[in-house]
């Protein structure tokens, strides 16, 4: 392996290489060899550009924040939709506007082979903090042998083709199983991204976005009634309809280690569990979309999207732009496409036919070329860790089921408001 | 003192220069220790305390706010209270169970049994584990379907209990967790003290006819009295930091809900989640502040309790 020539660092202390351009990142170790392949490839179109990668530890933003405390933020940095925006109000990200303002030909490739929204992500009080470079939104990934053998029909392939959260129901009751004693030998659906984030999901799913306006909201909508009761739908699949595990019961064993032993049909997961699913032996699956509530009219992911941005202290701007350029432009997605192990967000380079082949075990390839285009926002705002950590607190009892979600409409609302209010 | 004072005299006009240089020597050689106790604890400290009267996000310069973040504590966060509120209880479940146990324990292996040195060595071992690991350990064991607790309590007729699910049980689970940690190290400290009592007091206890608990009770805990003040307060002042334990156990909101919600997670959440350095200095002052109380608190009556002993053997 050629990328294996790269030596991944998780610390910034090499002297001898002080004029490498360093690129901050988190990955899993086959996400990193993905990564390091599209060093390589820029290396290798830019021989005088050195590049010195730096892995991220468990949180990101911590270990981010520690190397620009010291004076050594990394010249190029991943960002994350929720997160960035913390870091470009704090002055730590380079605006792009200003570099695409000297690189008029760039900024119209990109602007017309971009999905609106997810570039629009990364844009935050008028300036362009990142530009986006894998998609991570999510979609449902089912065994299509448990669906055959219990006779159901499989769910949609395509987001223009809905299914409702009713079918959505009666399809997991349907391939929910349970053995003599009444405990459940097969889940009919799992969930294996954040419960929360999971729940706030079928909220959108039913016809309201997540929050007022999407970029610097001022509101979020846990007061509106559709809103509330695309969450209440999900908690009950657990709590009331008992087809999908609840905490206790997902204790024992991963939702992804039931989905991928055949103790569950279907698993709310994104791209990044496809490696898991893949390499599972003997296991036929595809991949579905996501049900819409019955105030809702089209079925959306949600856009969970990771971009690379500059820091505004690099001392190799120049350098970082033309890694950036080369990364999330066509060539550097490409490479990513082809890897298996990533969604692009360039239409050309989902639409390459390296990307088809890397997915070849499903049909329904659809689902992902489409998922971006099809995924509604996240709010952007650098209050997100507080928020965060409010619906830590306060969505939990109502995903135990001992809380109705309506009572969301007080409490969590109110605080979120007098949050984003004081900031 | 007797072999100073007929020791023959040194040559008056030598000692001046030996004293001295073997102060310069000793200055040298505690020089490295002291010059790593400012660099890594007194500048720290300082800037700690500094940091608390200003707000500070890491990448932009320090302002200055004044008493602001200590008023904010105490007068705008709710979760303040609440996060007090746990420490204490915290603190109440780990200390008095870890005194407890490690004393019945370290009663226990003071005997002089057969075999004793192998029991002693299986009671410290959980000194040697990481506190991170053990965590890990213990989510196993709390697991609720497949977890050993439960599944031990499954032979007594006792239903899965939801340990790290149920807000209500969670801080059990966490003070369980903890005395299973902190007992060793308390036992260590009792059993070295149990070991000092002489002999010969138990020896005339039995001949007045004092069984075991009376003998344990009456002779053996009144004479490790200052080894179990020191127990209790570094037991105190763990429990007050607490927040490795809690961090891999429940997670790093302290949850579920509020329910595990320490002052360790909350300064830590402040300091690295919402990089409000300046509301965690603050933070960490007050934890210092109510310890620095409690100690002193605890100190004094046990000074007061051994001036009265001694007054009445007098």
């Amino acid at each position: 392996m050629g990328a294996a020539s790269l030596a991944l660092s998780p610390t910034a202390c090499s002297s001898d290489d002080d004029d490498a351009l360093t690129f901050f990142f988190a990955a899993n170790p086959d996400e990193a060899d993905a990564r390091l392949r599209v060093v390589e490839a820029f290396q290798r179109t830019h021989p005088d550009i050195k590049v010195r990668t730096l892995l991220s530890g468990p949180d990101a933003l911590q270990h981010v924040s520690i190397y620009c405390a010291g004076g050594k933020c990394p010249d190029v940095m991943m960002a994350w939709d929720f997160t960035y925006s913390g870091l470009a109000d704090r002055g730590v990200l380079l605006d792009l506007n200003t570099m695409l303002a000297r690189d008029t030909s760039f900024a119209a490739k990109l602007r017309s082979d971009s999905i609106e929204s997810l570039y629009e992500t990364f844009s935050f009080n008028g300036g362009q903090y990142a530009f986006p470079e894998q998609w991570s939104g999510t979609c449902l990934y089912y065994n299509k042998q448990l669906f055959a053998e219990a006779g159901v029909r499989p769910p949609p392939g395509r987001w223009d083709e809905p299914w409702s959260f009713g079918e959505f129901l009666d399809t997991a009751r349907a391939l929910t199983k349970r053995d003599s004693s009444g405990r459940v030998s097969q889940w009919g659906f799992v969930d294996s991204w954040s419960p929360y984030y999971s729940a706030m999901l079928f909220g959108m799913n039913n016809g309201v976005p997540w929050s007022t306006p999407r970029l610097n909201p001022t509101h979020l909508n846990f007061d509106n009634e559709a809103f509330v009761e695309g969450i209440q739908f999900y908690a009950d699949l657990a709590s009331k309809y008992e087809v999908a595990p609840n905490a206790s019961e997902s204790q024992s064993m991963s939702t992804m280690g039931l989905f991928s032993s055949g103790r569950a049909a279907m698993v709310l997961g994104g791209h990044w569990r496809y490696q898991t699913v893949v390499r599972t032996k003997g296991l036929d699956f595809d991949v579905a979309v996501l049900p819409t509530g019955p105030k809702g009219h089209v079925a959306h992911s949600n856009i969970g999207t990771t971009g690379l941005a500059i820091a505004a202290s690099s001392p190799h701007k120049q350098q970082a732009w033309e890694f950036v350029k080369f990364a999330t432009g066509p060539i550097g997605q490409t490479v990513i496409g082809e890897s298996g192990l990533f969604v692009p967000v360039l239409r050309s380079a989902l639409e390459s036919p390296g990307f088809a082949e890397a997915h070849n075990r499903i049909s329904n390839l659809g689902v992902l070329t489409a998922g971006p285009a099809h995924s509604d926002g996240l709010p952007i705002t650098p209050e997100w860790p507080k928020i965060a950590a409010l619906l830590d607190r306060n969505v939990g009892p109502v995903l135990r089921g001992v809380r109705p979600a309506t009572s969301l409409s007080d409490g969590l609302s109110q605080a979120i408001e007098q949050l984003l209010r004081a900031a | 003192m007797t072999a100073i004072d007929t020791a023959p005299a040194a040559p008056v006009a030598r000692r001046p220069r030996s004293s001295k240089r073997r102060a310069r020597a000793g200055r040298l050689f505690v020089a490295p220790n002291l010059i790593a106790v400012t660099v890594f604890m007194l500048f720290p400290l300082a800037f700690s305390l500094y940091m608390s009267f200003h707000n500070w996000d890491v990448f932009n310069p320090a302002k200055f706010v004044g008493l602001s973040n200590y008023n904010s504590l105490f007068t705008g966060d709710p979760l303040f209270s609440i996060a007090l509120r746990n420490t204490v209880v915290y603190t109440v479940g780990t200390v008095a169970p870890t005194i407890l146990i490690s004393l019945v324990v370290a009663g226990f292996l003071n005997r002089k049994l057969k075999g004793i040195g192998v029991f002693r060595t299986i009671v410290f071992l959980p000194l040697a584990v990481s506190s991170a690991v053990m965590a890990v350990v213990w989510q196993f064991v709390f697991n609720t379907h497949n977890g050993l607790l439960n599944i031990m309590l499954g032979w007594v007729g006792i239903g899965p209990i939801p340990w790290l699910v149920e807000p209500k049980w969670a801080m059990t689970s966490l003070c369980i967790a903890s005395v299973w940690r902190s007992v060793p190290f308390a036992t260590v400290i009792l059993l070295a003290a149990m070991q000092g009592v002489p002999e010969t007091l138990y020896e005339a206890a039995r001949l007045d006819g004092a069984g075991e608990l009376r003998q344990f009770t009456s002779i053996t805990v009144p004479l490790i009295r200052s080894a179990l003040s020191f127990v209790v307060v570094i037991s105190i002042i763990h429990a007050f930091q607490a927040f490795d334990l809690v961090y891999v156990l429940t997670g790093r909101n302290g949850g579920p809900e509020t329910s595990t919600y320490v002052l360790g997670i909350m300064l830590f959440q402040h300091a690295f989640a919402f990089l409000e350095f300046g509301y965690a200095s603050a933070l960490a002052w007050v934890m210092f502040a109510i310890l620095l109380v409690l100690t002193v608190i605890q100190l004094r009556m046990g000074r007061r309790r051994t001036d009265q002993e001694e007054r009445s053997w007098a």
